[in-house]
């Protein structure tokens, strides 16, 4: 499938996650979504972890933050500002709904990173070419900072120094930006000294659309009203 | 009439007192394959960004004297304009990639020039075919090795067909077939072409003329001939260095030894079978072609990977410095940096940065060293730590005769004092008192 029909499908079925309104169909989606996604291979860990685990987090830190509902399951201790420490039905339901709603959109803008070919993306959109060049470059990022950050672990550990910890690869954050910063600089120059941004730029003709491509597209807003109406 | 002519070019970088290039006259004409020597550091980069216009418009600076390249004057035109004429490589290719796909990256140029759509794709696969990558066309960039980048780097710009091509070490990470192939497209292109390059021999097979800088100022014009007698009168190190070192102890024990080593990553193989030793005092140099290896069996000799099957034992500790080191600096001083590995002592960190000429950057923060001295860095906050085993990852990239002839002259006399030195590298040059070679089965060849 061509990558812009694909991304209108996996932005109809992130939008259908997000809007429907039961646990089992927001995770339906989001399971479809996720193994979409595991036929990526290269980078798909990183673009995995930032996926599911803030879902996991909201499932299961809302039920013990929110207040809702009188079908209590587990009571706990009275904290300070916080309140009572207890766990209803209807907060397990909630937390399930929010956790499911935003693995589907995470996992749809994974697949979207993962799977399709930003260049055929950025050579679509006619106008803004260069706004869309710097939301395909930043994307491209995150493999890349995955890549830098590797090689700064194995650097300091092939000095003896062990990587461990919270604290441990906290210290590489700031060098992994200095490097990010770098490389965008040389970036800017090599683009520069490649013509970009002079007038009169042309595209290089790319494939037609088959008629899975249409179907897709087709296919997305009847996702959403889906979605919307019926999930 | 001359392609692009430079006038008493002077620059100096924003903020840096001493110019980078200091009243460079000269002419180059059309076809003519020019080589570009001299030391790191000593302007050739900054020559090369200059024809291309980068120098001043993107990088900013004092700029006097005068750069036209086919008529154009430099200051007065944007490099994006000099993009039909002139086609950049820059040393490292992961920096200048832009597109998620080859073919795409190939194309990109041509795009932004304003070709003909229809005549887009011809000239990708032309480019493509003309430096033996055709089949990396569907390939996704950042799967590709260093050494496919470089080659798809190279066909980006010929893809432009420009008439001046500008490559700023194009090779450094190419093995030295994949060297010789890629500069035997060069000598075929047709175009203009400066080529800057340490791997000196091989540039001046293919150059009809040859370029040396150092300090910022030309001190050498000449065709090859010339050029060669000059080489050897007055930088001999420029035209070879010895490969042979003599051990003057008696080895005993192994402080590694790597037996029957498998491993892969994922599905993809890298080594299967490999076996090597270490012994105390001596430094070895392995070899192979790109992706045969020799970063692995580094890694494996460090205890930095585990092997999938068979064994390693090391006695004593490892110390490994990655390939490009520069680029993998952790702390926000250079003190700091260099005591890293020996718990902040900042005696023991001074004293290894005195070792390599760095005493007087203790203060200051790594990126505002240059490349080479980062390098230095990155070598000095291995041994700091004084590993009876030293294992160094293509430590010869981009690196110039004398400081390529420094850094082995410091490895052997760190072997000599009982340790084992593993160099893993393209450089055939660069001294051992044994040599083992990685095959394309990823088992070692020779011992």
């Amino acid at each position: 499938m061509r990558s812009v029909p694909a991304a209108v499908l996996l932005a109809g079925a992130g939008a259908a996650g997000l809007l429907a309104s039961r646990p089992v169909s927001a995770g339906a989606i989001a399971l479809v979504l996720l193994a979409v996604c595991l036929r990526g291979t290269r980078g798909r860990r990183l673009y995995l972890y930032g996926a599911l685990f803030p879902p996991a987090g909201v499932f299961l830190l809302s039920p013990l933050l929110s207040l809702e509902g009188a079908d209590v399951l587990w009571s706990g201790p009275v904290l300070p500002v916080l309140g009572p420490l207890d766990v209803t039905s209807e907060e397990l339901h909630t937390a399930a709904l929010s956790s499911v709603r935003f693995a589907a959109v995470a996992l749809a803008f994974a697949a979207y990173a993962l799977l399709l070919d930003h260049d055929e993306l950025v050579a679509a959109v006619g106008f803004a070419r260069r706004s869309a060049l710097a939301v395909a470059l930043a994307t491209r990022l995150v493999p890349t900072l995955e890549r830098d950050a590797a090689g700064l672990a194995e650097a300091v550990r092939g000095r003896g120094v062990a990587v461990a910890g919270v604290r441990g690869h906290a210290r590489l954050l700031s060098p992994l930006v200095a490097g990010s910063l770098e490389r965008a600089s040389s970036l800017a120059e090599a683009m520069e000294a490649r013509g970009f941004g002079r007038p009169g730029a042309t595209r290089a003709p790319r494939p037609p659309w088959r008629a899975r491509d249409r179907a897709a597209v087709v296919l997305a807003p009847l996702l959403v009203l889906a979605g919307a109406l019926w999930l | 009439m001359a392609l692009a002519r430079l006038d008493r070019l002077t620059f100096s970088y924003p903020s840096v007192e001493a110019p980078a290039l200091e009243a460079v006259s000269l002419e180059l004409r059309e076809g003519q394959v020019v080589a570009l020597l001299g030391p790191s550091g000593s302007g050739k980069s900054t020559l090369l960004r200059a024809l291309a216009g980068l120098v001043p418009h993107f990088h900013g600076g004092r700029f006097g004297g005068s750069v036209e390249v086919a008529g154009l004057d430099t200051r007065r035109v944007r490099p994006a304009a000099l993009a039909g004429v002139v086609a950049s490589v820059f040393q490292d290719p992961e920096d200048q990639v832009v597109m998620t796909r080859v073919a795409n990256e190939v194309a990109f140029g041509p795009e932004n020039l304003g070709v003909v759509p229809a005549e887009i794709p011809a000239r990708v696969e032309e480019a493509l075919a003309a430096v033996g990558v055709a089949h990396l066309a569907g390939r996704r960039t950042t799967e590709l090795s260093g050494g496919e980048l470089q080659r798809v780097s190279l066909a980006a710009a010929l893809a432009c067909r420009p008439r001046l091509l500008l490559l700023d070490e194009p090779t450094s990470q190419l093995d030295p077939g994949g060297a010789d192939a890629f500069l035997r497209c060069v000598e075929r292109l047709g175009a203009a072409v400066v080529l800057s390059e340490q791997r000196v021999g091989r540039a001046l097979a293919i150059a009809d003329r040859v370029l040396f800088v150092e300090g910022g100022r030309l001190l050498l014009d000449a065709p090859v001939a010339e050029a060669r007698r000059w080489l050897a009168a007055e930088r001999p190190s420029f035209l070879g260095l010895s490969t042979v070192a003599s051990m003057d102890n008696d080895p005993s024990g192994a402080l590694v030894t790597i037996d029957e080593a498998w491993f892969s990553y994922g599905r993809i193989p890298a080594l299967a079978g490999a076996s090597l030793e270490l012994l105390p005092g001596e430094l070895v140099v392995l070899e192979g072609p790109n992706g045969s290896g020799k970063s692995t069996l580094a890694k494996l000799a460090a205890g930095l990977l585990e092997p999938e099957a068979g064994s390693v034992s090391r006695a004593g500790r490892a110390g490994y410095l990655s390939q490009d080191p520069g680029r993998y600096l952790a702390c926000e001083r250079v003190l700091d940096e260099v005591a890293l590995a020996v718990g902040g002592d900042g005696g023991r960190a001074r004293a290894a940065l005195e070792s390599v000429g760095l005493g007087w950057a203790a203060e200051r923060h790594p990126r505002d060293l240059s490349s080479g001295e980062r390098e230095r860095l990155g070598l000095a906050a291995v041994l700091v730590a004084e590993p009876d085993v030293l294992i160094l990852d293509e430590p010869t990239r981009g690196m110039d005769p004398d400081r390529k002839a420094a850094l082995a002259a410091r490895l052997l006399a760190y072997a000599a004092r009982g340790r084992a030195v593993l160099v893993a590298t393209h450089d055939r040059d660069f001294p051992a008192h044994r040599r083992v070679a990685l095959g394309e089965r990823r088992e070692l060849l020779a011992a």
